[in-house]
């Protein structure tokens, strides 16, 4: 591929929160028409990563660009996000949740409205566009967020575990909306802790372990480069140092809080003190 | 319009739309604030007074011991619903003391017992009740009201016993006229007088109180739900959000607090048949700056508000933290009803909340003071800004994304 063809750049990106180094010099590039994977166990730094490519985060050092040269945050127009959470808001329907989006994107109604029907169809959302979300399944909830995502257009779409907790039919779904949107031309970054679905759905996997990049290439590449027989073979090779735990704990506590947690937290037995109790038992 | 104000007026509509359509809502925000003072100023003194009737026409039982029985005294007790019973005794020791006759009274056997001694020329009395009985309160009542006009007769006598006339002596000096047309205070004024005494408390509290849960919904409550996330990830700043969810605060808010005064206004008409209480007669310099003031003073309460939810880790930590925090407007408002406008000190007009509800008070009255007008505008204008930088300043920081919930 050719330099013209790289759409989104990531540039030895180093991300700190606190003492905590979530992401370590990463760097890769995604190209124009690619759905790119991004694999990793639970706090590898693969949300982090995403939200560094929507421009909710800023990197601590390195850059973020899209297109030429400019910052991702600059260009949030020409994103289409799908959190893990989904983030639909349970009063609205589906698609005035997608029209609330498409609208602060600066896009006409009657657009997002075409694009939604088009994309609807795919997934079979038509008739629940005027339902409430509150009562939508999490299949249902992750297709209006996908909906919501592309109702603008966007040139990337960046997708949070868009199969996770999905029932297998819903997941199939998910998945052949990707490959409907990388025929269409559209580039996609598809981050999952499932080899299965990367090697399914992504033409390159980036396997990220404790905030590096571990590898870079398509299933095949990995393979053989590793000398494996599978991805999964490959990916226990890559990722053989113990996986951190996630940094969300309450560690950064302070100032009176600091004090009250350490008044009132339980205390826990020892591992070992645990198996003594157990053996004596 | 802009970019940024369609941006701005999409999030203000959306966060309107989505607080409106959950039914507690529509009860906390139109509901309450319409009925709460009428049912305080009207309902609650309807039941009172119903419930008044029903003692009245209670028979209360009431024992009188005396050395002495006054027919007078004997004949003022309403014979249909008060039973008598006279015991003949004299008292060596304290009127006071219940003695003997203690569990009589704490039994209910009796509700109340009235104890005379007549002794050179003085009548000397107790009444032994229980004060947690509402019977026994009722017959303590029934008994000083005998009291009162035998007291009045027995002094009615000695005064025609002393040769002198009854009103005059007893009434020596009186108000020639109408009280009221002697006050030149105009009915506009005084209309203003009685609204500056509750309007600024109302809009005061109410404004901070009914800001709470739309402000923790839509910050804290938008992160615990995640939807905070999708919202960031949009080519909206954070300045446009935190703009889009004030005004969609301060909409809320401002419904509520007017709703609330309409319900104010209708009760006391209601109560005092508009002699009360008029329309108050302000310039139209007034008018604007009271409303001024009372945007000043929103744009400082809902932006600190949305700040310190926006600053809580979860929804339970906003609540906890914006519940108490009332505290800080209902004691200025409650402290800044006592201060005397007359002479006031400019100084007054400068301290947070006290400023603005000083101003409104003033402002009702429609004494326009080019002094404190400066002083609290110019300070209100300073807090506001400082309460919407410590917001904008809340929203954009990048931890916002995520909860420790």
């Amino acid at each position: 591929m050719t330099n013209d063809n790289i759409l989104l750049k990531i540039s030895n990106v180093r991300k700190r929160f606190g003492e905590v180094l979530a992401l370590d010099d990463v760097s890769f590039e995604i190209n124009s028409g690619e759905v790119v994977g991004l694999v990793g166990s639970n706090g590898a730094g693969k949300t982090t990563l995403l939200r560094l490519m929507s421009g909710v985060y800023r990197p601590t050092s390195g850059s973020v660009t899209l297109g030429d040269q400019t910052p991702v945050h600059l260009m949030r127009d020409n994103l289409g996000v799908v959190p893990e959470s989904t983030g639909l808001y349970s009063r609205l329907t589906a698609w005035e949740n997608i029209r609330y989006h498409s609208r602060l994107y600066g896009i006409d109604d009657s657009v997002s409205w075409k694009r939604t029907l088009k994309f609807a169809q795919s997934l079979d959302m038509e008739e629940n566009l005027s339902r409430y979300t509150k009562g939508f399944s999490r299949g249902m909830r992750q297709k209006t967020a996908l909906l919501r995502a592309l109702a603008h257009g966007p040139k990337v779409l960046l997708l949070d575990e868009p199969t996770a907790g999905l029932d297998i039919t819903s997941a199939r779904t998910v998945r052949a909306l990707v490959e409907q949107i990388k025929q269409e031309g559209g580039t996609v970054v598809y981050s999952t802790h499932q080899l299965f679905e990367a090697q399914q759905v992504c033409d390159r996997i980036i396997i990220i372990h404790n905030g590096n990049v571990m590898a870079n290439g398509s299933p095949d590449e990995l393979i053989n480069e590793n000398e494996c027989n599978t991805l999964e073979e490959a990916y226990v090779a890559l990722t053989q140092e113990k996986a951190r735990i996630r940094f969300e704990d309450s560690n950064n506590d302070k100032g009176l809080t600091k004090i009250w947690n350490k008044l009132f937290r339980p205390k826990t037995p020892s591992t070992s003190s645990n198996s003594e109790v157990i053996e004596s038992e | 319009m802009s970019k940024s104000t369609q941006r701005i007026k999409t999030i203000a509509k959306k966060e309107v739309v989505e607080f409106v359509r959950d039914w507690r809502t529509i009860v906390a925000i139109i509901i309450i604030p319409i009925l709460m003072f009428p049912v305080l100023f009207i309902v609650f003194p309807i039941l009172l007074e119903s419930e008044a009737a029903e003692l009245d026409n209670k028979i209360v039982n009431i024992e009188i011991q005396s050395n002495e029985f006054p027919d007078y005294l004997i004949n003022s007790f309403d014979e249909n619903y008060t039973q008598l019973t006279i015991i003949n005794k004299t008292f060596d020791e304290s009127l006071s003391l219940p003695l003997d006759d203690l569990d009589k009274v704490r039994n209910m056997e009796i509700d109340a017992i009235l104890r005379l001694n007549y002794s050179e020329e003085i009548w000397y009395y107790s009444i032994i009740h229980l004060s947690t009985s509402e019977s026994s309160t009722e017959a303590k009542a029934r008994i000083i009201t005998s009291l009162i006009a035998f007291e009045n007769n027995i002094t009615e006598l000695r005064i025609i016993d002393g040769g002198l006339e009854v009103d005059s002596t007893l009434d020596p000096l009186r108000w020639d006229g109408d009280t009221n047309k002697a006050d030149v205070a105009t009915e506009g004024e005084q209309a203003g007088l009685i609204l500056s005494l509750f309007i600024p408390l109302v809009l005061a509290i109410w404004t901070f109180s009914s800001a709470i849960q739309p402000s923790i919904d839509m910050t804290a409550g938008e992160r615990e739900r995640g939807t905070l996330e999708a919202l960031l990830g949009l080519p909206c700043t954070r300045n446009e959000l935190l703009l889009g969810k004030w005004l969609g605060v301060a909409t809320i808010t401002g419904v509520g607090v007017l709703l609330q005064i309409v319900g104010l206004l209708f009760a006391i008409g209601y109560l005092a048949s508009s002699d009360f209480i008029g329309v108050p007669a302000l310039s139209i310099e007034a008018i604007v700056l009271i409303i001024v003031s009372i945007m000043l003073f929103a744009i400082m309460v809902v932006a600190l508000e949305l700040a310190l939810a926006m600053r809580s880790h979860s929804v339970k930590e906003a609540g906890s933290i914006l519940g108490p925090a009332i505290i800080l407007i209902i004691f200025p408002a409650l402290f800044t009803q006592v201060i005397n406008l007359d002479g006031i000190e400019s100084f007054w007009f400068s301290i947070p909340v006290i400023n603005v509800l000083l101003a409104l008070r003033e402002l009702l009255l429609d004494r326009v003071i080019i002094e404190h007008i400066v002083i609290w505008f110019t300070s209100s204008v300073l807090y506001a800004s400082l309460a919407a930088y410590y917001a904008a300043r809340q929203f954009k920081r990048e931890d916002i994304v995520t909860t420790l919930s």
